[in-house]
This record gives C-alpha cells, sequence and structure tokens, in this order.
C-alpha cells in the first residue's frame, strides 16, 4: 500500500468538493502533460494498422486478385488492370458451379447428420440418468481435436471400395453390402459423425440452462414424453440447435482435408479442394483462386452473420433467471440401450480409425487375402516408420511446426492481450473499430487466409513468402478472434475496482496493467496461448498456400504422403502426428490448469 | 372416499443424509385447499412433487381421488400425466414460444382424455375467469410476471383436474402485486370448487389461502390446523416461533391440570400458560409468546410481573421495547405512532396465560 499518495490526494479532493465555480478546480494533471494525451490515439492507432497489416492488406489483394488476371509472379504489380470481367467468367464456370454445389450437398447433409447425433448425444448426457454420462461426454469432444485429413485418411483405409477394411470384414461375414466412403455419401457421413461436437456443444448447454419446470409443466397437463420433447423441448432450445448446425456448416465448408482425402479419389471436388487444384496446376490459377475464394468467403460471412444474429437474440431458454438442478429421466432399462448408442458412435467416432490407422501403419500390405489375414503377425513391421523417419523432411516439418506453433501463440496472445485490453476495458475512441476488425477473421475460413497471403506477399521481392514467418502471420490472423474471445471472458472477471485501486495507490496505467491485470489475467493469458499453439500446428489449409521445401510442416507433409498414394507411409506418419498433438495437448491442458489453479485467489 | 388427496406415511429419501420427507400423513377433503408451510429446506416442495408424480417417494402411500397413485412397497407409480392433477409452478413455466391461447390449450390438446368439447370456448373461459380475456394472442414473453402466472393459473384449470398443486406461485412477484394475486388466487379458487395443496414460506399468504395449514419442519409435519388454531394453539414451539411467537422465558414446571401449566421462572417469579404437552413436575420448560401479547403498563388478574424498560426502538407504525424482568428478557411491541413508554424506568407488564404457550424445553434452537 502506497498510503502517502493516497494521502496526497485527499485534500485536492474536498478542495473540489468545496469548489463554488468550475474556474475553483485544480487544473488536472493530465491537462498538464500533452503527451500523455496523445499516447491513447497513438495506441489505438499503432493496433489499427498492425490489423489493417495483418487482415485488411490481405483481404484487398485478394479482392485485387480476382478482379485481375495478372500474374503478380511474373508480371508483378505493375501490369494491374482491374476488370469485374475476370470475376464474372468465374462465377459463370461450370467446374465452379459444381464445386460450389459439391460443397452445398456435403456441408449440407453433413449438418443434418451433426444435428441428429449432436441433439441425441446431448439429451442423453444432460436429461437421461444414461451411466456413465461424464465419459460420454467428455469423449464425444473427441472428434473436434482430430485433425480432418487424419480423419479422411483413417476412412479411405476402412471404407475405400475394394481394398477397405470394413469391405475386407463384410466379405469375411459372407455379407453382399460393400461401403464406399470415396463419395458423396463418404463425405456427408464423415463430416457429420466428426462436426457433432458443434451441435453438441450449444444444444447441451441449453438444455442444461432450461428451467426443468418447463417440461415438467408439460407432463402435469397430460403430454407424453414424446410430445414433450417435439412440442416444449426441442422448440425451445431452436436457437441453438440452429447457431450450432450453422456453425457445424461454416466449419466444414472451410474444411480442406476431408474432401481432400475422400473426394479426390472420386472426383468430387467442394470449393476448397478445387481452390487448391487450381493453384497446383501450371501454370497455376492464382487469380481464378482469389475468385472462387472470395465466393467461399461470402457464402461463409453469410452464414456467420445469420449465427451471430440468433445468439445474441434473446434465447427462450432462459426466461427465468434462477440455478436449475438439471432434471434427469429414468430410463430405467433403456438406459443401457442409450449407453450402447452412445458406445456405439465412439467406437465408430474414434476406434475404428485409430485400429485402422495401426494396422495400416504397420502391415508391409494392404491386400488381405481374406479376414484370417488380419492377425498374421509376420505381416507386420516397423518398415513404414522407418521410411517415414528416413526422409529428412519428416523431422524438419516436425521441427517447423513447433516454430511456427510457438511464434503464432507468442505474437497471437500478446497481441490478443493488447487487443483485449483495449476493447474490454478502456473507453479511448476508435476501440469498436479494434473490435470489429479484429472479429473480422470469423468470417474468413483458413484456405481463404492462405490465398490472401499467397496474394499479399508473393509479388513482393525479398519479403516474408518462403519463410515460417508467413505461415505464424497467417495464423495469428486466422485466429485472433478465437484468442481475443479466449481471453475476453478473464477480463471479464477482473473487477474494475481491483484496477482502479491500485491507480489510488499512485500506479499508473502500465504498471497497473503489470501488476494487477497481468497476474489477475494470468491463467486466461496461458490458456489462449496453448489453445492458440495447439490450433497453429494443426492447422492445414492456409498453410497449403505459403509453404516451400523450406519451410513444410507437418500437415503438409501428410497431405504429401497421402498424395503419393503410399497408404503405410500416410498411416504412419498421421499416426506420429496424432501422437505428438496428443502429447501437446496433455502438456499444455496441464500447465493451464497449473496456472489456473495457481490463481485461485481471485 | 371424501378426500380428493390422501397421504399415509409418506417418505422421500434422497441419496443422503436425513430423508427430505419423513413420514407426512394428512388428507386434503375435496373443496379444500391446504397450505403446507415452511422455511426452505422442510421438504414442503418435495412432498408436493411427490404428490405431483415429479419425484418419486422412497414410502408411503398417495391417493388421488379414490385411486392410490403411489405405493412403492408394492410398485404402484402412475405418471404425472395419468395423474389428473393441475400445476402452477414457482417459475411460472410458461412457454416462451407459444401465445397465452396456446399455452392454455396445451392441456387440452394433448390430454389423453381430451376432455373433448370446444377448445376454444374452455380456453376463452378460463382466460376471462383469470382476467386474461384481451391476451389469448399475446406472445407471453411480452407479459408481465403476474400474468404470466395468471396464464400458468389457467393453462392448470382449463381441464378442471381434480386437484391443483401450487409450488410457491407467488414468490417471483413484487410484494404489491403478490398481495393483489393473493387475494385474487383465493377468490379464483374458491369459485371454481378446487381442490388445493399449496406449498409456500409466506405465513400471511398460508392464513389468506389455507383452510387448514400445515407447518413443516426437517421433513415432518409438526402440525395441521385450521390458521386461527395454528396462531392461537400452536402444538410445537417451532411453530409458535416460525408464525411469530419469538419470546422464550425459561423455567421449571411446578404442576400441570389438563393444558393448564405453572411454570417456575427463578428469580421473576411464576407464570400461568396453555401447554399441549404431557409436562411433568420438575421439568424444564419454555413458554413462548407473542411480543405483540405483551401488555405494558397494565395490571390484569394473572401473570402480572415488574419490570424495566432497556431500550426502546420506535418504528414509525409501531415500537418495540427490550424488557428486564428478574433475569428474564423479552420484546414488547406497541402499536400505534405514539411510544408511550420510557427507558430506564420500572413498569408493570401483564403475559395473558391464555396467550403464554408452554412446551418440553428439548433444547432445540429457536429459528429466526
Amino acid at each position: 500500500m502506497k498510503m502517502p499518495q493516497a494521502h496526497l490526494r485527499t485534500p485536492r479532493r474536498n478542495e473540489a468538493l468545496t469548489a463554488t465555480s468550475a474556474a475553483d478546480l485544480p487544473i488536472s494533471t493530465d491537462a498538464a502533460r500533452p503527451s500523455r494525451r496523445l499516447a491513447a490515439p497513438l495506441w489505438v492507432l499503432a493496433l489499427l494498422l498492425l490489423l489493417t497489416f495483418l487482415v485488411i492488406y490481405p483481404l484487398l489483394m485478394l479482392v485485387f486478385g480476382a478482379l485481375s488476371d495478372s500474374n503478380p509472379v511474373i508480371d508483378g504489380f505493375g501490369k494491374f488492370s482491374p476488370s469485374a470481367k475476370h470475376f464474372l467468367e468465374v462465377l459463370g464456370n461450370e467446374n465452379v458451379h459444381l464445386a460450389f454445389f459439391n460443397a452445398l450437398a456435403a456441408c449440407g447433409g453433413g449438418t443434418v447428420l451433426a444435428v441428429v447425433i449432436g441433439l441425441a448425444f446431448s439429451w442423453i448426457v444432460v436429461r437421461t440418468n444414461t451411466p456413465f454420462k461424464g465419459f460420454i461426454a467428455g469423449a464425444s469432444m473427441v472428434p473436434l481435436f482430430v485433425p480432418p485429413l487424419v480423419a479422411g485418411v483413417a476412412w479411405g483405409i476402412l471404407g475405400s471400395p475394394k481394398t477397405g477394411l470394413l469391405n475386407t470384414a463384410l466379405k469375411w461375414m459372407n455379407i453382399d453390402f460393400r461401403f464406399n466412403f470415396y463419395s458423396m455419401s463418404g463425405l456427408i457421413i464423415v463430416f457429420g459423425m466428426y462436426y457433432a461436437p458443434y451441435v453438441y456443444m450449444f444444444t447441451a448447454s441449453a438444455l442444461k440452462n432450461m428451467d426443468p419446470s418447463l417440461e415438467e409443466a408439460s407432463e402435469v397437463a397430460g403430454a407424453s414424453a414424446f410430445a414433450t420433447i417435439f412440442t416444449v423441448t426441442f422448440p425451445l432450445i431452436a436457437p441453438a440447435i440452429l447457431a450450432g448446425s450453422l456453425l457445424s456448416f461454416v466449419v466444414m465448408l472451410g474444411i480442406y482435408g476431408v474432401p481432400a482425402a475422400l473426394g479426390a479419389p472420386a472426383n468430387i471436388n467442394v470449393l476448397t479442394t478445387y481452390i487448391f487444384q487450381l493453384t497446383a496446376w501450371s501454370p497455376p490459377l492464382y487469380n481464378t483462386a482469389a475468385a472462387v475464394a472470395i465466393l467461399l468467403m461470402a457464402v461463409t460471412a453469410i452464414l456467420v452473420w445469420a449465427q451471430q444474429r440468433i445468439l445474441s437474440g434473446r434465447s427462450f431458454a432462459t426466461v427465468a433467471g434462477k440455478a436449475f438442478r438439471p432434471r434427469s429421466l429414468n430410463l430405467g432399462k433403456w438406459r443401457w440401450f442409450t449407453f450402447s448408442l452412445a458406445m456405439t458412435y465412439l467406437v465408430i467416432v474414434v476406434v475404428l480409425p485409430t485400429l485402422a490407422l495401426v494396422i495400416a501403419a504397420f502391415r508391409k500390405f494392404m491386400f488381405f487375402k481374406d479376414f484370417d489375414a488380419l492377425f498374421d503377425m509376420r505381416q507386420y513391421s516397423w518398415v513404414h516408420f522407418n521410411s517415414v523417419f528416413d526422409n529428412p523432411l519428416t523431422m524438419l516439418s516436425i521441427w517447423n511446426t513447433l516454430k511456427v506453433g510457438v511464434i503464432t501463440a507468442v505474437i497471437g496472445g500478446t497481441l490478443a492481450f493488447a487487443i483485449g485490453y483495449t476493447v474490454f476495458r478502456t473507453q479511448v475512441a476508435g476501440r469498436k473499430s479494434i473490435d470489429m476488425l479484429s472479429t473480422l477473421p470469423v468470417a474468413i475460413p483458413g484456405l481463404v487466409v492462405g490465398v490472401a497471403y499467397l496474394w499479399a506477399w508473393i509479388g513482393l521481392p525479398g519479403g516474408l513468402y518462403g519463410t515460417i514467418w508467413i505461415l505464424a502471420l497467417a495464423f495469428v490472423a486466422r485466429f485472433i478472434p478465437d484468442t481475443v474471445k479466449a481471453l475476453s471472458t478473464s477480463f471479464l472477471q477482473i473487477h474494475r475496482e481491483l484496477e482502479e485501486a491500485a491507480w489510488i495507490c499512485g500506479r499508473g496505467l502500465l504498471g497497473t496493467i503489470r501488476t494487477i491485470v497481468l497476474p489477475l489475467a494470468r491463467p486466461g493469458v496461458v490458456a489462449s496461448m496453448t489453445l492458440l499453439f495447439v490450433l497453429a500446428i494443426r492447422e492445414l489449409g492456409s498453410s497449403l498456400f505459403l509453404y516451400t521445401s523450406d519451410t513444410t510442416v507437418m500437415a503438409v507433409l501428410l497431405l504429401d504422403y497421402y498424395e503419393g498414394g503410399n497408404t503405410g507411409k500416410t498411416a504412419a506418419f498421421s499416426l506420429v502426428q496424432t501422437a505428438i498433438l496428443a502429447v501437446l495437448l496433455s502438456f499444455t491442458t496441464w500447465i493451464s490448469r497449473e496456472t489456473t489453479q495457481s490463481a485461485r485467489f481471485n | 372416499m371424501n378426500s380428493a388427496l390422501l397421504i399415509e406415511g409418506l417418505v422421500k429419501r434422497f441419496a443422503t443424509g436425513k430423508p427430505a420427507v419423513d413420514r407426512v400423513s394428512f388428507d386434503v377433503p375435496a373443496g379444500e385447499i391446504v397450505v403446507l408451510l415452511g422455511p426452505s429446506g422442510c421438504g414442503k416442495t418435495t412432498t408436493l412433487r411427490c404428490v405431483a408424480g415429479l419425484e418419486h417417494p422412497t414410502g408411503g402411500r398417495i391417493s388421488i381421488g379414490g385411486r392410490i397413485v403411489s405405493e412403492p412397497e408394492r410398485g404402484v407409480l402412475v405418471s404425472p400425466r395419468e395423474r389428473d392433477i393441475g400445476m402452477v409452478f414457482q417459475s411460472y413455466a410458461v412457454w416462451p414460444h407459444m401465445t397465452v391461447y396456446q399455452n392454455v390449450a396445451y392441456p387440452l390438446k394433448y390430454r389423453r382424455s381430451g376432455g373433448g368439447g370446444d377448445i376454444a370456448a374452455k380456453v376463452g373461459d378460463t382466460l376471462e375467469l383469470v382476467g386474461l380475456g384481451d391476451y389469448a394472442e399475446r406472445p407471453v414473453t411480452s407479459l408481465s410476471g403476474g400474468q404470466m402466472q395468471r396464464v400458468a393459473l389457467a393453462r392448470s384449470l382449463v381441464y378442471r383436474p381434480q386437484l391443483l398443486l401450487l409450488d410457491e406461485p407467488l414468490s417471483n412477484l413484487d410484494a404489491k402485486l403478490r398481495i393483489r394475486l393473493r387475494d385474487e388466487l383465493r377468490r379464483i379458487l374458491k369459485q371454481t370448487g378446487m381442490t388445493g395443496l399449496y406449498v409456500t414460506h409466506d405465513q400471511s399468504e398460508a392464513v389468506v389461502l389455507g383452510d387448514r395449514i400445515g407447518v413443516m419442519r426437517e421433513g415432518k409435519l409438526l402440525q395441521m390446523a385450521p390458521p386461527d388454531e395454528i396462531y392461537n394453539r400452536p402444538a410445537d414451539p417451532f411453530v409458535a416461533n416460525f408464525t411469530g411467537a419469538s419470546n422464550v422465558l425459561l423455567g421449571k414446571v411446578l404442576e400441570r391440570s389438563g393444558d393448564k401449566a405453572t411454570i417456575d421462572l427463578g428469580a421473576a417469579g411464576r407464570i400461568e400458560a396453555w401447554t399441549p404437552h404431557q409436562l411433568s413436575t420438575g421439568d424444564k420448560a419454555r413458554v413462548a409468546l407473542r411480543a405483540e401479547n405483551v401488555r405494558l403498563g397494565e395490571r390484569g388478574p394473572a401473570n402480572v410481573f415488574s419490570g424495566r424498560v432497556i431500550e426502546r426502538r420506535y418504528q414509525g407504525m409501531q415500537t418495540v421495547y427490550d424488557v428486564e424482568f428478574g433475569g428474564q428478557r423479552l420484546e414488547a411491541l406497541e402499536l400505534g405512532t405514539a411510544a408511550r413508554h420510557e427507558t430506564n424506568r420500572e413498569i408493570a407488564l401483564t403475559l395473558p396465560p391464555d396467550q403464554c404457550w408452554a412446551y418440553r424445553d428439548e433444547g432445540q434452537a429457536a429459528v429466526d
């Protein structure tokens, strides 16, 4: 406590209270120091410039690319002549239409399936006495952590029409049915299964927050359990269902890995795979890619906007403001049925694909004479792992991935802290614009960020392109909304008066941040940095356009292996990547839990 | 069978601790309103929810209209929707995605024994009854709290159930509205001739609405009687305390004959009191009485003491005095805007024997 300084201020306050006119008031110290008054606008300006550099400039270059037909690599930027003609041509192209409608079909179908699974799960977990609910709730979130390409690869191994493990099993059981996951329905099923947790997250919390007497009232009024679910429960959580399904649709729309693994063999292109194909042709069609990327971004932006509207609207379920013990329905014997339903889902989504990857990674050849050959131990070896690690690119990619992850976490975490503090804790002019700019990337799929950064830096000589910094900056831009959001909750938990008390004690703004805000917000800062780290090391979409042979990362290398056609090596590297992810994930969770626990004093 | 609701030896045990409801028995004759009154956690709401079928009892028997709806010993458990009951919830529980009309019409549409007849007419009549005749097409979310509770009431009355359950229906409303709706609720229930079980922690609601009041504590039903009996002849020190008899004098029983007892208060002398307990000479006893029944400055025919005013707290419409006599202390309440007694002066006080209630002292702590 710096009591003396507090005393110094007291007389002045008394003076102010007894002053009879404004002229008698003492001159405030802030007004006496002009440099102080400039600090806030300069700070806001710096943040705005930084965000413009990270977000707006690449987007402008993307629009620029879509509106011209000059190649930035060959022509430089000198020969730029903007015209909407090129963009309109792209929009009229049949291949673009096909990719667009394929994307709508795959994501639409996937969303329907995700809603069915997510809703069933949230009902089972929140509203029934199904055994091991806690475990089911936790395990059902696992699909969120599986990199999409790994999921796609695993389901390729399981469900390819000729050599798929599922089909081998069916043949052994003399069942005439064959799976074909290299198809639109395969895409829909994998999308639906892996993105159901997004729907689950929204609907489960809506069910938890719902006043149980709303359902009890229906029961007492004489409605059957079935009627209650469809006339009361589901209509009440309709906003949550809609918000969750829009989010899962948007996520699926931006995913590259699943359609790359399952769609490509059947020549099914969605928007993301089509965009990448355009840049992989020779010569690369960067302008067309930019135009299609803008189309993808426009669809995403509309859906994200719709989702935000729904979430900001008053939700039905919170009409009565009191804490509830969620109602749990006694299912009797049926609770083992719901339990086995949940287990089946977990087996299909987690156990089967893992098993498939393990078998493919350790087996010398993926050909099975019959089902018994599966258990022929002589067929298993470390050969694929050896060849993966013989490749010098493997260790390089792992090293690069870690470097990019750390850089992204540090830069992104710091920037998010600066933005979060400015937006949530100060009243400076311009903070609304900062908020807007930093939320903008929510509506930009990773792949589009990649194309935009490609356009922004490829033509500039000697610049960022070709270094890992461009990857890190793209990741920072892509994930800044998530990071700021993760941090904002911990800012909002620190009571303003804690800061004001430090000011009264004579601390300046920076001193207060360093001694009060930062220590109190530390768990939030660590948590959001680890989140950023994890997001960065599994990101594929935006890396695709920004890596070079020196800066390749794990996700990209995995795609290389897959496109090289060697299932064994692909599976082996998938396992390596998953293992590294799992280790880092548990390590970072441990770190953020430690910091949270040591900071329980607020 | 005449009882609309009969509860015999009801027990509800949750996973841990004491039973939430402990061998509670009472009945509600058709057309009567019984109020369960008690502090939070006393088991009154759990009892109500067992009657509704929303909680499953662990023992005892519940019959509604002569039909057993719950008897765990014999494995009988009728689901809420087949009990022919209506229920009004504390949080209103009106469905926010429906209009007023849709809310009230819901039970008529979804009940198995649909009730038949003209749904629109029934809904219209019931809305008229609760004073919401003009609101049928409004979305419920545009209504005030009091109006929402009227919708909830209409929804539970519209199909004329055998029994109406009300779970603290007024406690989410502000004080003024609560009083208005309380009086109106009594009118509506009496007008429709409903049989009701009403749960509250508010004494004034209990007195106005209840034909009989049951006071509960820690899962046990302590007394079930008409309101004036609860107030004038509390059978239990907790009932006396909960309904406002906050003064307690400690002493020993000198003698008892029937329901009259004489208690030795030590230095203060002896006091005559009414008692519901079988007290015997030498028992420790506590005498409860209301602050408003202490007659300050009066010398009556019995129980006259001489004390001293320690503190005076003027409260506008009334004045509260702390009085000390012979080592005992009590609060006395004087109505009116004038405070007539000074502090630190000798004063006579009369404690009318009929309004002093002696109980066996089992060392229970008084509740606030």
